[in-house]
């Protein structure tokens, strides 16, 4: 019934990889000192909360039950039982003061492995992000956002909950375990080996009770992404849910994965039921037994007191006992995490090891202007192999040059654009910017002096102002102002609620696609480009936003190297030349009018497209 | 088929009262659960009543070997006694609240299939789906380890009677500081819940921020500005981090100090105890039973802090449930509806429909008629209103003024379910399930028989790209399936609606990837099955719609134009300059 539904398998690795642990203590090198400091903590937490039952015992066996005092006639009692008081009042206070120590000492240690932890996190998300920032489009086009998200979020919180703060957790267990044994058999080893033996049937039922929790875990996690993926296809397209009338049957399954999901939950819950019950009955055997053999002891030697097996030895071993059943618990499920958190680790840095395409030259350029000229020679394009885009295409714009390119969709327009700001490398001849290769510049150098106006604009949460500054903070007010005034999206900002401070939703949602486009040219005029690449936005613009519009492209293209895919019939016939694509080629170049005259594919393409604009206006004109 | 109404009465602003209607059936779980608890603190205060037998028979020197074996044997029965007890009670109190958390669920799924477009133009689909996930889960924590807490809330009277039975003097030594923890507890997880959220706010400001430079990546590259991006990034990573370890130190300080105050109740009773011994006033054997009854004492009163960060936890929860179970659907059957009432032949007409969505006009006194087994065409820019005229024949919305009638019956007494079973919709934006083809085209009749499908396949020249796939109509489709092109889509999509064979065909701009060629082989084989019945046609190219007995010419809501092709091109306007250039364009591509 619900095959249909697939997710991402839970990526599990068989086996501890020593070459991935390598890498990942890489990270942490850096703080190592602070690692260092934390597991010399762990040992002084380890130390001082194992020797309070030590403490205990003494307490019980020299004081409280003090077999002097017990012992003693009337007279003698009394004056021993002040000594008792005495002493027993200096003994609970250094277990006090072993106490608040002990709490300092772990809140310390929780508070450096934290730091340790989140700190390796920040440095490796952040390599991560960079490392992205670096891929080329090609790349981003081939790998879903949603796939790259989540190595950048979930896996690397994986790998601090459980490598980093699992390290640190595994020591303290051990730590914890091996303390306590020392000074369980320091005591008494007969008795210690006596209190430990239900400990391999702990580790034994953990370890067992673990496969199967885990596994139900695993199986829970999949049936709730089952159940939220059902739903949320169903929301998405309740629509078609409703008008097919598939509310019954759609009911009927999500009722169906819903009681998988209780189901399986349910035999987790048996899991957790059992579990429970069998390690408290295990660590109360440990009580009996501990019971059993001072009791015996003590019936043996015929008296109450005895340095062998005391009262006081029995609480003593009935608190050690204690301690030592939680980290053993514990133990038996870090492993897991451990193998999980791998996973993650594997598929971060598979990505990290991601070669870059597009790199800079050591020698690249990083002109301070650029007088403009472009040049395309013989260039060869494909995203994907031999599917040409373009077909060798040469030509050649000089300074303060206007060109309109245009041609049917797919004719190869805006992979122009993508070329000349190097998104992409040509495949076969070369793109000269005053007369070198793209290649030969740095990224960020050639970027800088080409403006890119893209048809579909991107806009980042953020208010328009920033929108516009793109993070350049040394960017003045006045020329952010100065600039939306210039193309004319003074207008519409000024009309907004908190003008340039106004909040843009996610991808600018609040504003008209005119709006976009405005602030669009505002943002790229305040970047002062040598070079203009505009993309003209085809959809339907209101006729008012259309003029200024129109009139804002003019103003751009002054005084700059302008490379128009044309859209616009003012825009083709303001140019100094236009260049008609067509399948990747270059098939006629020329001012309107040579080219109208000359009657070829422009000619077919105005009356086609620009025409009818001629028409649509006269016909708003005449209104 | 609409779904029923949730079986249970939502009782509204009265989310406890809801949440004690939804758990009635298992009312007999929490009972037996909470006599459970009873019944094992009861067990339980038998180990230290044995512990201190055993410490007074050394004390007093009336100790045997048969004793001893006879006290070992008894505490290890009530261990195992004591883990039957609480297996059970486990198993029935957290057992009831999954059963209860999947009535609630279902319950929610159903209710919010009831309810109209609107609401979902309303209701991000996350927000809705943090109701049916986390919302839920938190409820179910309360009903579950919540109120099985709270069962175990017994303990204390139980112990706190045997402690002051033990050592009046001692009980108040320890009574001072214990329900300190309670209070500490509960400070701490609610500011730790808090903090929570607000690390989860700040996590999502990461996300979004790197979702944003990936998704935006071409400007970022344009404008050169990876660097400051990274800036940014690591700025709202560091708050990130700030804040998380900033909950972290808060654990790291609570924890510690709440087991530091058991810790100093506990050398407080040995102290005080441990003279009361010296001095004779109790017995070696009374202090132990004390300080075992004091530890049993901690937990229940601990637990009681963050039981109560549960129930203030669920209610918001159960809250926010309760403000989608409350929306009434505003499009369903009522009292107007007449239940006989049919869609046979066809007829549409609206008369004088205005619709208007959040004080937008968006259609304005929009009237026409069709005739059955007549087709009726719409075109129009993009925006001008033309899906909206289909989603009121649908009843998706109502209309604001104005009425839709169907074969002379005012939509409204048409049965729902019968209304939509007649419609054959194929829309603009085609939806596909994860699921297989089969079940995607069988969406609107399931038991459909082989030869059906593969009719329905075949008019929607779909049946040759099935038989190319290994799998055919089983193919599996979306996440780990194959993906469809677009144009395979809508050819579905197209395939689904035929399958219903239905009074009325609505072709909501259907072909708009489907390639010219295709295109045309559709339109022919679709010409035999249009003929037979009332044909809804939108669509941007002319040559499809030049055929239409109506062609309907909307701009900004209102029909501007409407006639036959004929007459449109006759008119000179809007449509026919749109015929001009579209004939032009074919011209270009034979000149290519």
């Amino acid at each position: 019934m619900s095959e249909g539904y697939h997710f991402e398998d839970e990526l599990q690795r068989k086996s501890y990889d020593a070459q991935i642990m390598r890498r990942l203590l890489r990270y942490v090198r850096p703080y190592r000192g602070w690692f260092i400091a934390a597991t010399l903590l762990l040992i002084l937490v380890a130390l001082t909360s194992n020797l309070t039952p030590l403490l205990m015992m003494w307490s019980v066996d020299h004081y409280i039950n003090n077999p002097t005092r017990l012992g003693a006639d009337a007279a003698g009692a009394a004056s021993q039982a002040i000594l008792d008081m005495q002493g027993l009042f200096q003994m609970i206070l250094i277990i006090a003061l072993l106490v608040i120590v002990e709490g300092i000492v772990r809140y310390l240690q929780m508070l450096v492995v934290a730091f340790v932890g989140q700190k390796t996190m920040l440095e490796m998300r952040m390599e991560l992000f960079d490392h992205l920032q670096r891929m080329s489009l090609r790349f981003l086009d081939r790998n879903p956002v949603g796939r790259l998200m989540s190595r950048v979020t979930t896996d690397i919180e994986k790998i601090q909950q459980s490598i980093v703060t699992g390290v640190v957790e595994v020591i303290s267990d051990l730590l914890t375990i091996g303390i306590v044994l020392v000074f369980m058999f320091a005591v008494n080893w007969r008795l210690a080996f006596v209190a430990l033996s239900p400990v391999p049937f702990v580790f034994i039922t953990s370890y067992i009770f673990r496969k199967y929790a885990h596994h139900s875990f695993l199986e829970i996690r999949r049936k709730v992404a089952r159940l939220s993926a059902f739903m949320q296809e169903t929301i998405t397209g309740m629509r078609i849910v409703q008008i097919f009338g598939r509310e019954q049957d759609h009911a009927n399954r999500f009722d169906a994965l819903n009681a998988d999901h209780r189901d399986e939950w349910l035999t987790q819950i048996r899991n957790f039921a059992l579990y429970f019950p069998v390690v408290e009955f295990f660590s109360a055997s440990s009580t009996c037994l501990i019971i059993l053999y001072c009791a015996w002891n003590i019936l043996d030697l015929g008296q109450a007191v005895s340095g062998v097996a005391s009262i006081g030895t029995f609480f003593g071993y009935v608190f050690w006992a204690e301690r030592l059943f939680g980290p053993i618990r514990a133990l038996a499920d870090r492993y897991n995490l451990l193998l999980e958190a791998m996973a993650s680790s594997e598929r971060v840095f598979q990505l990290l090891d991601t070669p870059e395409d597009i790199m800079d030259k050591p020698s690249a350029l990083n002109p301070g202007t650029l007088e403009g000229n472009v040049e395309f020679n013989n260039v060869w394009f494909a995203y994907e192999p031999e599917q040409w885009v373009l077909k060798n295409v040469s030509f050649r714009i000089a300074p303060g040059e206007r060109v309109a390119i245009v041609g049917h969709t797919g004719a190869g327009k805006s992979t122009i654009i993508n070329l000349l700001s190097r998104f992409y490398d040509v495949r076969q001849g070369a793109i000269l910017v005053d007369g070198v290769d793209v290649r030969d510049y740095q990224q960020v150098a050639l970027r800088r002096h080409v403006g890119i106006v893209l048809q579909d604009v991107f806009l980042f949460s953020g208010t328009i102002e920033q929108n516009i500054r793109l993070g350049d903070t040394e960017m003045s007010e006045a020329h952010v102002r100065a600039c939306a005034e210039y193309v004319n999206a003074a207008k519409f900002i000024e009309k907004l609620p908190r003008q340039y401070q106004y909040e843009v939703g996610e991808r600018g949602g609040n504003l008209s696609t005119g709006q976009r486009q405005l602030l669009a040219f505002a943002r790229t005029l305040a970047h002062r480009p040598q070079i203009l690449v505009l993309d003209e936005a085809t959809s339907s613009i209101d006729t008012e936003t259309e003029a200024l519009i129109q009139d804002a492209i003019e103003k751009l293209m002054e005084g700059r190297t302008s490379i128009v895919i044309a859209h616009r019939l003012s825009t083709v016939q303001h140019a100094d030349r236009i260049m008609v694509l067509h399948h990747g080629e270059l098939r006629e170049s020329g001012t309107h009018q040579e080219l109208l005259a000359h009657g070829g594919l422009y000619r077919t393409l105005y009356e086609l497209q620009y025409k009818g604009q001629d028409r649509h206006h006269a016909r708003v004109a005449n209104m | 088929m609409t779904a029923s109404t949730p079986r249970i009465a939502v009782a509204p602003d009265r989310p406890f009262i809801t949440l004690l209607r939804y758990n009635r059936p298992y009312w007999k779980a929490y009972g037996i659960g909470a006599c459970l608890a009873v019944l094992f603190i009861l067990f339980s205060l038998l180990t230290p009543v044995i512990i201190g037998r055993i410490v007074a028979g050394f004390e007093k020197n009336t100790m045997t070997y048969a004793l001893v074996m006879g006290y070992f044997f008894t505490l290890m029965g009530l261990s195992i006694v004591e883990g039957v007890v609480r297996y059970f009670q486990r198993r029935l109190m957290i057992g009831a609240s999954r059963h209860f958390e999947y009535d609630l669920r279902n319950d929610l799924f159903r209710h919010v299939e009831r309810l109209s477009q609107r609401f979902f133009h309303k209701n991000r689909t996350g927000d809705i789906m943090a109701r049916a996930t986390s919302d839920i889960n938190y409820v179910r924590e309360f009903m579950g380890p919540g109120v099985m807490g709270t069962a175990d809330m017994v303990r204390v009277p139980f112990t706190l009677g045997y402690m002051i039975y033990l050592s009046g003097k001692l009980t108040l030594f320890s009574l001072v500081p214990l329900p300190l923890i309670s209070v500490l507890v509960y400070a701490c997880v609610w500011y730790m819940n808090r903090q929570s959220k607000v690390v989860q706010e700040l996590f999502s400001l990461v996300t979004s921020r790197a979702q944003e430079n990936l998704a935006g990546a071409r400007v970022v590259k344009a404008y050169g500005i990876a660097d400051r991006e990274s800036r940014d990034f690591r700025k709202d990573s560091e708050n990130y981090m700030r804040a998380n370890i900033k909950l972290v130190a808060f654990m790291s300080f609570a924890f510690p100090l709440i087991g530091m105050i058991v810790g100093a109740v506990l050398l407080m009773v040995i102290w005080q105890g441990g003279n009361m011994v010296i001095r004779r006033e109790i017995d070696l054997a009374t202090l132990s039973q004390f300080l075992i009854a004091l530890i049993m004492l901690a937990w229940p009163l601990a637990q009681f802090g963050w039981v109560l960060t549960l129930y203030q936890r669920g209610a918001v929860s159960m809250k926010r449930i309760m403000s989608i179970l409350c929306e009434a659907p505003d499009i369903r059957d009522d009292t107007r509806t007449d239940p006989n009432a049919a869609v046979t032949a066809g007829a549409i007409s609206f008369r004088g429909v205005s619709f208007k969505y959040d004080e937008v006009l968006v259609l304005n006194e929009v009237s026409f008629d069709v005739e059955a087994g007549e087709t009726v065409a719409i075109v129009g820019p993009t925006g001008c209103g033309k899906t909206t005229i289909v989603s009121l024949l649908t009843r998706e919305y109502e209309p604001t003024t104005g009425e839709v009638f169907v074969d002379g019956r005012p939509l409204t007494q048409i049965p729902l379910a019968r209304l939509r079973g007649a419609l054959g919709y194929v829309p603009q934006d085609t939806f596909i399930f994860s699921d297989t083809i089969r079940a995607n085209v069988t969406l609107g009749r399931p038991h459909a028989s082989e030869e059906e499908i593969w009719h329905a396949c075949e008019v929607a020249q779909l049946a040759e790209t099935l038989r190319q796939m290994p799998q055919g109509l089983d193919t599996l489709l979306g996440e780990r399936g194959i993906n469809l092109s677009g144009g395979q889509k809508q050819r579905l999509a197209l395939a689904r609606a035929l399958l219903r064979d239905p009074v009325v065909l609505i072709l909501d701009d259907a072909f708009s990837s489907v390639d010219t060629h295709t295109e045309e082989r559709i339109l022919h084989r679709l010409h035999e099955v249009m003929k037979r019945r009332t044909n809804i046609l939108i669509s941007h190219r002319i040559s499809s719609v030049a055929h239409a007995h109506l062609i309907l010419v909307v701009e900004e809501g209102r029909i501007i134009e409407r006639g036959t092709h004929e007459e449109l091109l006759r008119l000179d306007g809007l449509y026919a300059e749109m015929f001009r250039r579209q004939q032009l364009e074919t011209a270009l591509e034979d000149v290519a």
